[in-house]
């Protein structure tokens, strides 16, 4: 009887036991589980700074608009020329804010319109075709951003 | 405005607008990028051939079988830009036009009397300007 009673508590001990240290083995699990998530997040974010084309590309994302959040000339200069220089036809060539797309950098008007699109995705607008059969150098879409979104020096 | 048709589109204006309808819908496809660059890359070949076709009548038929592709294939809910036609935040913020600042009532005006002095200044340098480029009005044409 004593011997039957030693081994039941011996038993329940264990039981006990094994339940006392599955919550630190769940929560070692767990850290673990953090600690990849980390890692991955880590690693998204590392691919989204990856250099393209030889440009240094980052997506930047405003969820607010207003007076501080516009972008002033310079910065839109800076994202007009880099969706230039990220589009591979234009990576060799020499860019300038005044080179003409066709005539000194060799753009046909397919090409052209891929310029464009580009420029749409970058800036968020639609750019109807009439408006951009003019838009033939970085300067006039430079021009034509801060127009649109009501920019001036 | 500017969506408005004005004269007849060239051939090239054609293919042009073409060629980017068809790469949005393909867009609104393929939202993997590099699936949709696989799809553009195989579209600008088609449309390379367009351009390059020395025969305008094939070319011309070229350019209506791909508007017609392009009608057959259209997605149902095509991305949009908000602010575009069709978007979701399209005329979301309606912009007065400049002409209710005329219909204020005095004792508002009264309010920004810098502002109005201008605005009326600017108003008569704008009549000068418009009489030197077309002249005066004719007080006999009374329609126009």
């Amino acid at each position: 009887m004593a011997a039957a009673n030693i081994v039941r508590s011996a038993f329940n001990g264990l039981l006990r036991k094994s339940t006392s240290y599955r919550i630190p083995v769940v929560c070692r699990l767990s850290t673990v589980a953090t600690v990849q998530k980390f890692y991955a997040v880590k690693a998204i974010a590392k691919l989204s700074y990856q250099v393209q084309n030889g440009v240094y590309a980052q997506s930047t994302r405003q969820y607010s608009s207003g007076a501080q959040s516009k972008p002033s000339p310079q910065q839109i200069e800076e994202r007009v020329m880099k969706v230039c220089r990220t589009y591979d036809k234009l990576s060799g060539t020499k860019l300038s804010v005044d080179s003409h797309f066709m005539n000194d950098l060799g753009l046909d008007s397919l090409d052209h319109v891929e310029v464009i699109m580009a420029m749409e995705d970058e800036f968020g607008f639609e750019i109807p075709d009439s408006d951009a059969e003019r838009l033939v150098r970085p300067k006039d879409i430079i021009q034509y951003v801060a127009d649109k979104e009501d920019i001036y020096e | 405005m500017a969506n408005i048709p004005i004269g007849v589109p060239t051939h090239i204006q054609k293919i042009c607008s073409l060629y980017k309808r068809t790469l949005r819908n393909l867009e609104s496809y393929y939202d993997r990028r590099h699936v949709y660059r696989y799809h553009a890359v195989l579209l600008r070949e088609k449309f390379d051939k367009i351009v390059n076709e020395k025969d305008m009548r094939k070319a011309a038929e070229m350019v209506k079988q791909g508007e017609e592709e392009l009608f057959l294939q259209q997605h149902p809910i095509p991305k949009k830009f908000p602010k575009s036609p069709g978007g979701v935040a399209y005329e979301r913020v309606v912009t007065p036009p400049d002409w209710v600042l005329d219909y204020w009532h005095p004792l508002e005006k009264a309010q920004y009397p810098e502002y109005f002095k201008k605005r009326e200044q600017r108003k008569k340098e704008f009549i000068a300007m418009w009489e030197k480029e077309f002249g005066k009005p004719d007080p006999k044409d009374t329609h126009h």
